[in-house]
């Protein structure tokens, strides 16, 4: 595409996005503020640990089935710091993030060190979320710290505005602080993913002894990208404890992983913008459309076949994100020229 | 003491035995395709389903619901395969690709069993008198733990017989070799498949029948099993077909060994944590052939 092409397109997309974003506005006004409220601050939650499966399997070609296990060691970790050490709420969920990264490396080290990536690290994960599940149904109580097992762990200090002041009061302030944390990410992770570490980890991912071959160390790359995505997983469990006000292990079910993984699977193995917009809409809809949310599952199911049959690198295929695509969108039908998108 | 012990190893051989099942399943998907069928899951509960229903629903003999059942999954299986694996193996996409696609077949499959039959545990429908034990001494083995183990022996047995003994089993075993260079030597990769499917989707109804009985079915009971039989299947050696019976077997005795003396209700943990030993000093598992990643 040509360069004057492309920011005529970018205009048309970023008027487009103000438009959606207006729409949006005037959609809120009519149903009532609660309801989005609540849609925006799961969708920022879940873009959140999508982007981390999106690093680990989009770009780095690991496939995981248990990143819940991440939310969960991230989201129970910084209720912790919170409710009983009386961490202000920023570092809480930053400490969670932190510390969900440090417990990827017990399964990582492992199962890279085996070689064998695919199905060794995929089954390591599930076994790990399933076993953090477990542990956290049957542990009660350690000391004094009442963890409550499967009855949850309540009480938690809530995102009610009152973390910092001067943020609006009452049901605004939650979605600004968590829309903050996944912007952040976003921009973050688009960072990471034209950086030469976002690089080698490409590179990995579509050859790794290609990648050997050219320098790339398989443990160091392979256990950064998994470091990161078990950080998102854990700030986005972080928030959930504070968005939620209380923590059960019945958040972390396997349905959640596969949740994260249908994110990157339909939007994009390749693509920061595609699993975004995706997830916006995978946890939008369901939500909106109760009778849809019970069929979901069956849905994903068919449509991870009918995407890996037809369409493997996603809805969204290898696009890097900028507004282009949404002024793409509105392209006339051209006459068809040779060379180039 | 010893009495106890030895209780726990065979009613760990019995549970071994229904993994066995699932496990050599694995194994055998993996060692001629090289990536892991997560869909078992699903085929499992499907047939604990379809016993379940031709028991209640058809009021058939025990032997005939089983039979019934192995058909049904084997159908599904090979339906699978045909929709979800067939299209990309022919173009050789990427495992992972393998991996999404297989994960989508088990989520249709289990969500589907779950709208139709509702999530709730249901006792499989057996005769009260065949609910006995039988008792040596002070040793007591249930009937039904008999009859699980030794019908998971006698497929395997089958299985092993049909895998070394004919001509078909030859093709299966070169195509694990090499899929390509055995389909220029004259042997069909589609039949190949055919018979791969078929004889998991056999073994994982037998599995699924067996596990509703000793335990529950509903549409989720797969779950938790298919992960310990693929721990087993790593732990023997992915792709090994007598690994994958050793690893089970092991992983029986650790379980109950674990909820005899320690904590029934970490008895998965244990398993979970037997597989991060074992990557760490058996990175190939206890029979894996000794290869890194297939080019």
């Amino acid at each position: 595409m040509k360069p004057a092409n492309k920011l005529r397109k970018t205009v048309i997309g970023l008027v487009t996005a103000a438009a959606v974003a207006a729409g949006l506005g005037i959609l809120v006004k009519i149903m009532g503020a609660g309801y989005f409220q609540n849609i925006l601050i799961l969708v920022g939650i879940t873009l959140i640990a999508t982007l981390g499966v999106a690093v680990l399997t989009g770009y780095t070609g690991l496939f995981t089935i248990g990143h819940a296990g991440f939310m969960a060691v991230g989201g129970y970790m910084a209720a912790l710091l919170a409710k009983e050490a009386q961490v202000p709420f920023f570092y809480a969920v930053l400490g969670g993030g932190v510390f969900a990264g440090l417990t990827s490396f017990i399964i990582g080290y492992p199962a890279f060190r085996s070689r064998l990536r695919g199905d060794y690290f995929a089954i390591a994960t599930l076994g790990f979320a399933e076993a953090i599940r477990l542990i956290l149904n049957n542990v009660r109580q350690i000391g004094s710290i009442t963890l409550g097992g499967a009855y949850g762990y309540m009480d938690l200090p809530t995102l009610d505005g009152s973390i910092w002041s001067w943020l609006p009061k009452g049901g605004w302030g939650p979605v600004i602080v968590v829309m903050a944390f996944a912007l952040v990410i976003f921009f973050l992770t688009h960072a990471f993913v034209v950086s030469q570490w976002g690089k080698t980890c490409i590179a990995v991912g579509q050859d790794e002894v290609a990648a050997q071959m050219m320098g790339v160390n398989l443990m160091t790359t392979k256990m950064m990208a998994l470091f990161i995505s078990a950080l998102y997983a854990g700030l986005a469990g972080g928030l959930m404890a504070f968005y939620y006000g209380y923590l059960t292990p019945g958040f972390f079910m396997i349905t959640r992983s596969s949740d994260l993984l249908a994110g990157v699977v339909f939007g994009g193995m390749q693509s920061v913008i595609g699993p975004t917009i995706t997830s916006a809409v995978l946890v939008a809809v369901p939500e909106g459309l109760r009778t849809f949310a019970e069929y979901r599952l069956i849905v994903y199911g068919l449509f991870f076949v009918v995407m890996m049959v037809f369409r493997p690198q996603g809805l969204m295929g290898y696009y890097r994100m900028d507004f282009s695509i949404l002024g793409r969108l509105w392209r006339r039908r051209e006459p068809a020229k040779a060379g180039g998108r | 003491m010893m009495l106890v012990l030895l209780q726990q190893v065979i009613n760990g051989v019995s549970i071994g035995a229904i993994y066995s099942l699932l496990a050599v399943g694995y194994a055998l998907v993996y060692s001629v395709y090289n990536f892991t069928n997560w869909a078992f899951d699903g085929f499992m509960a499907f047939g604990a389903f379809m016993g379940f229903a031709a028991i209640g629903s058809l009021a058939m003999p025990f032997w005939l619901a089983m039979i019934f059942s192995m058909i049904l999954t084997a159908i599904l299986s090979i339906l699978s395969e045909k929709l979800a694996y067939a299209p990309l193996r022919v173009r050789q996409a990427p495992r992972l690709f393998m991996m999404i696609s297989a994960m989508g077949v088990n989520l249709a499959v289990v969500n589907t069993l779950n709208k139709t039959f509702s999530g709730v545990m249901r006792r499989f429908p057996i005769p009260d008198e065949w609910i006995t034990t039988y008792d040596f001494g002070e040793i007591s083995i249930g009937r039904m733990d008999i009859l699980a183990a030794i019908i998971a022996f006698v497929c395997l047995a089958l299985l092993w017989w049909f895998l070394f003994r004919t001509r078909w089993g030859l093709g299966v075993r070169v195509s694990s070799i090499d899929i390509d260079t055995a389909a220029l030597m004259g042997v069909s990769n589609n039949k190949v498949a055919f018979i791969i499917f078929f004889a998991t989707g056999v073994l994982s109804s037998v599995a699924g029948v067996f596990f509703g009985i000793k335990y529950a079915v509903y549409p989720l009971m797969g779950g938790a099993v298919t992960i310990k039989a693929m721990i087993a299947s790593i732990v023997g050696g992915l792709g090994s077909l007598p690994g994958a019976v050793l690893g089970s077997l092991l992983l029986g005795v650790l379980e109950t060994m674990v909820s005899g003396y320690v904590s029934s209700a970490y008895r998965d943990v244990f398993a979970f944590a037997l597989l991060i030993i074992l990557l760490l000093f058996f990175p190939n598992g206890l029979m894996g052939r000794e290869k890194g990643e297939k080019l």
